[in-house]
């Protein structure tokens, strides 16, 4: 009976060591930033991330990293638990743009310098944003979308609503297809953000219009599930812009898929930019309240020439 | 509840070994972490887990009959989102919010008994009633929304959420509240003494003359309204109404009832083992976050710490 009651507690013992060893101790006196990213289960998250720990690297500062996995539930307990591990600053990713208010209100009582990367958050004090200048990345993409259609047309959007990021970039869309008057939005439909959710979603906006002539998907996920839907209709003229440019939807451009182009962030550097913007705001100095980080387009033009060069 | 009078380790209360198990997670973090242990951290944890254990006490009563809840996440998110909508309402906002309270946890029970009844009057077992309406309130929470989370509620609303009594947040309190009174009926009354038979064994509990069909309505609404409670809480602490909140909630609520040594079969278990549940996965996640242990680690930790909590019950039992 005794060693049964036991058994949990060496059980997390166990785990405790195995878990305190594949991260570099907390006791590591110094700078310590709590970050609670949207998920880490996406490829840009991954390269954000990977961004702000080589920049932490290089300036000695420990991260502690988690992910709210789009549950603001659980990034109002993350944040909670940095304000009472009393950390020197925040980065978030917040689920919700104004959802997150109340957290934030938290780390401003308690004197925490609060930053966000990606998505800006609407309520609470911010200290600095560090995103990609996403609306200018939706014109992109809506100019992209109306060179492949020489401007005529009917297009949807795979979307995701409720995430400022993705409605910059779907507004930025609607302001530059606005200056091409033969390319009309037709379909504007959730698709979570997901491949497999996008392709049903897609598949769904396919069935509904025989002549769609393009589609541009909020991600790379909505991207290539647009894109799974084509070929399962046969839809070989379909034009697909995507957002992100991750490896996978790389390899369709250059492979010649429906997938033409896609709007490329540079996640990395907006994770190293707001380690930057973090270490100028403990150096006393005050950075600007907006750091627009640049995006770009590839299409197979574009990865040629990279290759050749 | 008499005691037995068989040896003395008989005579050890059923949840001993998990209490033993929190205690050691307490001093294990104390000792690994000068974060850990202290007050603002302790009411930081109960404040985290009071949203899903507030749910598990409720929980509790259906599995002590032998049934399951699979819908109390998408419950708690509509619920969540429609006293968000009335909180908005055009009156004085304590009125709004006094009503919109009122109004979720009717709501909440009312959603329940809805289940009860399915169960009772057409005989569908429990596990495929609540994995329906699973996805019929989180349809209805999306429906009602929009799909977009309602915000722009009065100060007035958050303060159930987010605001302290005497130091302790009022999430804390209420989560307290509710254990105790769910303690008391259930270890005091004589609705408590029938889930327990209607559980341990259903025909004889009816050839007893126990409703059956009554006490299974109503421990489907007592979680029903529980839930709504969570919900209100939880749209209060993020001072927005979230139409995907809550997702997953159920396997949470599930947990910390079953690691508190509540059998799924029905007719055995307590709702202080459901509290101590709760608030050791509660503290493990606190914990490993203090520690800054991976995220992917932590999802493995948690786990292989549940099943080592059921797997020394069960030996425990077999002893």
């Amino acid at each position: 009976m005794r060693h049964t009651a036991a058994l949990p507690a060496l059980v997390l013992l166990a785990a405790l060591a195995a878990g305190s060893c594949s991260r570099p101790s907390e006791r590591a006196q110094g700078t310590t930033i709590g970050v609670s990213l949207l998920t880490r289960g996406h490829m840009f998250y991954r390269d954000l991330e990977e961004g702000l720990r080589s920049a932490a690297e290089e300036r000695k500062y420990t991260l502690i990293i988690s992910a709210a996995e789009f549950d603001l539930g659980k990034q109002t307990a993350q944040i909670e638990d940095f304000v009472a591990r009393k950390v020197d600053a925040i980065i978030l990713s917040p689920v919700d743009s104004r959802g997150v208010g109340p957290a934030i209100r938290k780390a401003n009582a308690a004197g925490i310098p609060v930053f966000t990367a990606d998505i800006a958050a609407q309520e609470g004090d911010v200290v600095s944003h560090v995103a990609s200048d996403n609306r200018g990345g939706g014109r992109l993409a809506a100019e992209t979308i109306a060179r492949f259609l020489d401007g005529r047309g009917t297009v949807a959007i795979i979307n995701q609503p409720a995430i400022t990021s993705v409605l910059d970039r779907v507004e930025g869309f609607r302001e530059g297809l606005a200056e091409y008057p033969g390319i009309t939005v037709i379909a504007d439909v959730n698709g979570q953000g997901v491949r497999d959710k996008a392709m049903a979603a897609a598949a769904d906006v396919l069935q509904a219009h025989p002549d769609l002539g393009g589609v541009f998907g909020i991600n790379d996920d909505s991207a290539l599930g647009a894109l799974d839907a084509a070929r399962q209709f046969g839809r070989g003229r379909l034009v697909i812009v995507g957002y992100d440019a991750n490896p996978s939807a790389v390899d369709a451009i250059r492979r010649g898929t429906q997938l033409r182009a896609d709007v490329v962030q540079f996640p990395k550097v907006i994770g190293s930019k707001t380690i930057e913007v973090i270490a100028l705001h403990f150096a006393g100095s005050a950075p600007p309240a907006v750091v627009p980080v640049e995006v770009a387009v590839v299409d197979s033009v574009s990865l040629s020439r990279q290759r050749t060069d | 509840m008499g005691g037995s009078t068989h040896g003395t380790s008989r005579r050890l209360p059923p949840e001993t070994g998990i209490a033993a198990g929190l205690l050691a997670e307490l001093v294990a973090f104390s000792l690994l972490s000068p974060h850990f242990l202290t007050g603002e951290n302790i009411l930081n944890v109960t404040l985290q887990i009071s949203i899903t254990a507030i749910i598990a006490a409720g929980m509790t009563f259906v599995i002590l009959t032998g049934g399951i809840d699979l819908s109390v996440g998408s419950l708690l998110a509509f619920v969540g989102v429609t006293v968000a909508g009335m909180a908005k309402l055009p009156l004085p906002p304590a009125a709004a919010t006094a009503l919109a309270l009122a109004a979720g946890l009717v709501l909440g029970a009312l959603s329940g008994a809805f289940a009860g009844t399915l169960i009772t009057r057409f005989r569908i077992t429990p596990f495929i009633v609540t994995l329906a309406l699973m996805t019929v309130w989180r349809g209805l929470a999306f429906i009602v929304t929009g799909g977009r989370p309602v915000w722009d509620l009065p100060e007035a609303f958050s303060v159930m959420g987010n605001g302290r009594f005497a130091g302790v947040p009022i999430p804390t309190l209420l989560m307290v509240a509710t254990f105790a009174l769910s303690w008391v009926v259930l270890e005091r009354t004589r609705f408590g003494r029938h889930v327990l038979a209607v559980g341990g064994n259903a025909a004889a509990a009816r050839l007893a003359g126990i409703p059956t069909g009554r006490v299974l309505v109503s421990v489907y609404a007592l979680c029903g309204g529980l839930t709504a409670l969570s919900g209100v809480l939880l749209a209060s602490r993020l001072n927005s109404g979230q139409p995907n909140a809550g997702l997953m909630y159920e396997l949470d609520v599930i947990a910390a009832v079953v690691v508190g040594g509540t059998s799924l079969n029905g007719g055995r278990g307590s709702v202080t083992g459901t509290f101590i549940g709760a608030m050791l996965i509660g503290v493990l996640r606190n914990g490993l976050n203090l520690l800054n242990v991976d995220s992917y680690v932590q999802q493995v930790v948690v786990g292989v710490v549940i099943l080592a909590a059921v797997m020394a019950d069960r030996l425990r039992r077999r002893d």
